[in-house]
């Protein structure tokens, strides 16, 4: 079993400038993190951010699923966690774009021991950061 | 068997919308028994109870007896880890999103 989270942004952008942006691995840099991504099935690649006490700071994803200017999917893993974030895109005429973003959580038993071995933690610091 | 004798699942308990408003009605209140929450479902006494024992083998609800009744409480501690990380990324996301508009405003001038 797993959880979803699921969000919505809108953007007055076009559809391709936003693919770009969550694609292009310079333009992932200024807005998520530090990465080797390649909007390329089955490339493997990392986001890198300071570890905090008790993670790494190292996110492993592998790209699942590349339907330019549509939908992105890629696995995300992290701290005992593997999560699949998916990215879909829609025209919403007018110059706006809808970005709906899925994570689903797969969580074992093992990912779950993982989750209560660094997660709450490195969740706290990381809050902390994003809100200064 | 881990330590904190998890006999199922937490991800599996709550799977289901019956347990997920047990948990619910149990947040609200230190202790409630049986009878109490079965008048709150559709189903009869058996059923609401199968899904408390799910509940008690994910250890998310505790059950004393007390004369002949059985009354439940909930012990949510095993639900911080799932929802830790839905808010965690929630935040997480919506934060990068507002560097994204910043981004994409950029790109237009």
């Amino acid at each position: 079993m797993s959880l979803t989270l699921s969000l919505d942004f809108q953007f007055t952008t076009s559809i391709e400038k936003l693919w770009s942006a969550l694609t292009d691995s310079s333009k992932l840099a200024k807005w998520v993190m530090e990465n080797d991504f390649k909007p390329v099935v089955g490339h493997r690649f990392q986001f890198r951010t300071q570890p905090f006490n008790g993670w790494d700071g190292i996110i492993d994803g592998e790209v699942l699923i590349v339907d330019a200017p549509n939908r992105l999917s890629y696995t995300w893993a992290s701290a005992g966690e593997k999560h699949t974030v998916t990215w879909t895109l829609q025209d919403l005429g007018d110059g706006k774009v809808n970005l709906h973003l899925e994570q689903t959580g797969f969580s074992n038993a093992q990912g779950l021991e993982g989750a209560k071995y660094g997660w709450g933690k490195w969740c706290g610091e990381l809050k902390k950061l994003l809100e200064q | 068997m881990s330590e904190n004798n998890q006999l199922r699942d937490v991800f599996d308990a709550i799977a289901d919308p019956t347990r997920r408003r047990l948990i619910r009605l149990l947040a609200e209140a230190e202790e409630i028994p049986l009878h109490e929450l079965t008048a709150q479902f559709q189903m009869g006494r058996t059923a609401v109870s199968k899904h408390l024992t799910i509940l008690k083998e994910a250890g998310l609800v505790l059950d004393r007896k007390v004369g002949r009744e059985t009354r439940f409480r909930l012990n949510a501690s095993p639900l911080r880890e799932i929802q830790d990380w839905v808010a965690f990324y929630s935040k997480f996301w919506s934060t990068n999103m507002l560097r994204l508009n910043q981004l994409l405003e950029e790109e237009e001038e």
